[in-house]
């Protein structure tokens, strides 16, 4: 195929109506599906002890199941990942290479013992697993509440992310950006053509006179606004002011007149309208609704669901793709032509800038320790841990191996081809956030292929489902069975247990819904923050507690705050810039200290890991009778 | 990490054998990948680039090639190396008071 018929295939943006039907009945399957799929979670579960069931599904969790639900992450995967291959190119393949060794290390490292540990203890949750293994109610506690902070976090942020989605699927709503995070401000090219046909009336000498809201002028300088996106008001009015700065016609406005042109951008431009909302509340209602019913296997079952669908969704796209531009070979040296021919930035490392500015997306150093995120976040996430908890027998979590290896292969290198051949489709998409929506479009251009292109449109609603039921498990079982039978009322029946789990899921959902009516402007960020987080806070008190019988209560502590600590202080110092921008990473304004090129897990972990074993050597040895009941394989028992 | 001193229990002898074979695949995966994307990744220019199998060589070489390996690495690792165990009897659900 010749460039010229590549690039033949550019405009698309026209096609939004037709994605946007698709796209919204796929949605409503998703939502009728996973409601099914609740209430078969909800019979699976009657007549078994409330608790297990609803928490820990009876610990009957099979290969599928596990390998397709511990440690295949949120939508954010489907979302801002093409959208970095788009703009930096190859190099992101060392980005998401972490990949190749997660299925070994996600089961390898903890899961048999954890999945052994967990049984012995009677533990159903994770804090349950850390009091029981140490006899200790404070160390429970404690990692109760760093979990729900973990886990609140990141929740929270996914619920904005399920309205983001719902509202962009929206026929007619002007975008296709499968984006997790959105600014608050956004002018889109129907907006301002919207904008151009206003019109308003005015008194001029005692007679009302009809003219353009934003004359002409004016309106060139909001169009040198589109597409980009804006995270405070501030930053909006200062572009325009920019914008009409450059033109002599509009560089000196009247303060009144600019003011008013700034209220009219300003409404225009505000993405948190009447959509979101509604997308908000019936996200929240649905996903609240379908965990409400079946709990953990509900949780698990759709999170399943959705990763079939996405698998089946990228290899069918992956095969259409490369059809559509001639092979991988050939979109790559179109991929080229259409961004730097000369030095080919975009297929060498540290990845192609094209703002430049001199950002080195992709240094070897920082490649290097991204690997650490995708093991250990796998390792560490305590929704990942309750899993392997749930786990039906060793054989489970050996096949789970294999089921993942083959699986991340098809999804992880599929798409990256997908959006190398994007860009050489594409030249210069204004959001790179929509690339996935625009290749498939593009490449479904058949008769029935609006259904394939709904089918992979909506799967990343369905992501932000599943990870947020997966979430909403895990912080009601720790607000029910951590906070409320450990220390409210320890003597609760299975009603009021079940009434306290019901109850505590409907909080959450309205809480989150309060948080999102000003939702928070760096949700990836967030995510990745949670996610490290939590990793560097857990991954080696988890090590400790499976495998270490002279871990003590004290260095365990001790691992999980300098873990933590670490890693919030190098957010601080990175976010308000204290040693200047190192231009280094993924552009965001929340973004960490890279402390010699390297990701702060690494250093988290690091400092973990010291604290944790010093202290636990410098303090009193936990007693011998506990510990062989663990460790020697002798009568098991559960803490007091 | 030192080791534990006595270690009767069979689960906790293969997962923690397990344990230590996963950290190595995964140190011996990232100095690979770093080694090689890092040496041929990196400051070349665009007319030495060649393809396999419509891969650019050092994405092919220092990412697929590995990754595949890892795959086949995990089949043989769960197939022959990893051991099956009893994850023994469950305690009563604690339901009812503590």
């Amino acid at each position: 195929m010749s460039a010229l018929s590549i690039l033949s295939v550019t405009p698309l943006i026209a096609q939004t109506n037709r994605a946007g039907i698709g796209t919204l009945v796929m949605l409503v399957l998703f939502i009728l599906g996973s409601m099914w799929i609740g209430l078969l979670a909800n019979r699976a579960t009657q007549g078994t002890s409330f608790l297990k069931g609803f928490f820990l599904g009876n610990r009957g969790l099979g290969a599928w199941a596990l390998a397709l639900t511990a440690t295949v992450q949120s939508g954010g995967t489907f979302m801002g990942f093409p959208s970095l291959v788009y703009a930096h190119g190859w190099a992101v393949a060392l980005w998401i290479a972490g990949y190749m060794v997660v299925p070994i290390t996600g089961f390898g490292i903890l899961g048999k013992r954890l999945a052994q540990l967990s049984r012995r203890t009677g533990a159903i949750t994770v804090p349950d697993i850390f009091r029981a293994r140490f006899a200790s109610p404070t160390l429970g506690l404690f990692a109760s509440l760093l979990i729900l902070f973990y886990m609140t976090a990141m929740m929270v942020a996914q619920f904005k992310a399920g309205a983001l989605v719902m509202k962009n699927a929206w026929p007619g709503s002007g975008s296709l950006a499968l984006s997790e995070d959105e600014p608050a401000f956004k002018l889109s090219k129907e907006r301002i053509d919207a904008l151009e046909k206003e019109k308003r009336v005015q008194k001029v000498d005692g007679r009302d006179v009809e003219s353009p809201v934003l004359a002409p002028p004016i309106l060139g300088a909001v169009r040198s606004l589109e597409g980009q996106g804006f995270r405070s008001e501030n930053e909006l009015y200062s572009a325009l002011a920019t914008g009409l700065s450059a033109n002599p016609e509009t560089k000196s406005l009247p303060p009144k007149e600019v003011s008013r042109i700034r209220k009219v951008v300003k409404v225009a431009a505000k993405q948190l309208d009447l959509l979101y909302f509604v997308g908000l509340v019936i996200f929240t209602v649905t996903v609240v609704g379908y965990t409400l019913m079946g709990g953990f296997l509900a949780a698990v079952w759709t999170d399943l669901f959705q990763s079939i669908m996405m698998w089946v969704g990228v290899l069918l796209l992956l095969f259409l793709a490369l059809w559509h531009v001639g092979g991988m070979e050939q979109a790559t040296l179109q991929a080229i032509q259409n961004t730097d021919p000369v030095n080919g930035s975009y297929v060498f490392g540290p990845g192609y800038d094209s703002s430049g500015s001199g950002r080195e997306f992709m240094p070897i150093g920082l490649a290097c320790s991204v690997f650490f995120i995708w093991v250990f976040s796998g390792v560490g996430s305590p929704a990942g841990m309750v899993r392997i908890m749930a786990s039906e027998s060793t054989a489970v979590i050996r096949r789970s191996i294999y089921l993942l290896s083959f699986y991340n292969a098809c999804i992880y290198i599929p798409l990256i081809i997908i959006c190398i051949c994007g860009r050489a489709m594409i030249k210069d998409l204004a959001v790179s956030d929509e690339i996935i929506p625009q290749v498939t479009l593009a490449v479904t251009n058949f008769p029935g292929g609006s259904i394939v292109a709904g089918l992979i449109l909506a799967a990343p609603f369905g992501a932000v489902m599943a990870t947020v039921s997966s979430y909403l498990v895990v912080i009601s079982s720790g607000l029910v069975r951590d906070v409320y039978q450990r220390f409210v009322n320890p003597r609760a029946s299975q009603n009021q247990l079940r009434t306290m789990s019901y109850a505590a899921m409907i909080f959450v959902g309205a809480l989150a819904i309060a948080l999102n009516i000003e939702p928070v402007a760096y949700l990836q960020a967030i995510v990745v923050f949670s996610g490290t987080g939590a990793a560097a806070t857990f991954c080696v008190p988890a090590l400790m507690l499976c495998y270490w019988r002279r871990a003590t209560v004290a260095g365990m502590i001790s691992a999980m705050l300098a873990g933590a600590g670490t890693l919030l202080c190098m957010y601080v110092v990175g976010t308000l810039r204290i040693y200047g921008d190192q231009k280094i990473g993924v552009a965001t304004d929340f973004t960490p200290y890279y402390l010699f090129g390297l990701e702060p897990i690494v250093w988290g972990l690091l400092v973990s890991l010291i604290a944790g074993v010093g202290i636990s050597l410098l303090t009193n040895p936990p007693p011998e009778e506990l510990l062989c009941e663990l460790f020697d394989g002798d009568k098991p028992t559960v803490a007091a | 990490m030192p080791a534990a001193v006595n270690s009767g229990d069979p689960v906790l002898r293969s997962a923690r054998r397990e344990m230590f074979v996963t950290f190595g695949i995964f140190l011996v995966a990232v100095t690979y990948t770093g080694i090689y994307c890092g040496l041929n990744g990196y400051g070349r220019k665009v007319e030495s680039l060649t393809f396999v199998l419509g891969f650019p060589d050092w994405i092919f070489w220092g990412i697929v090639v590995p990754w595949s390996v890892c795959i086949a690495f995990s089949l043989v690792f769960g197939a022959l190396f990893m051991r099956d165990g009893d994850l023994g009897e469950e305690l009563p659900s604690e339901e009812g008071g503590l």
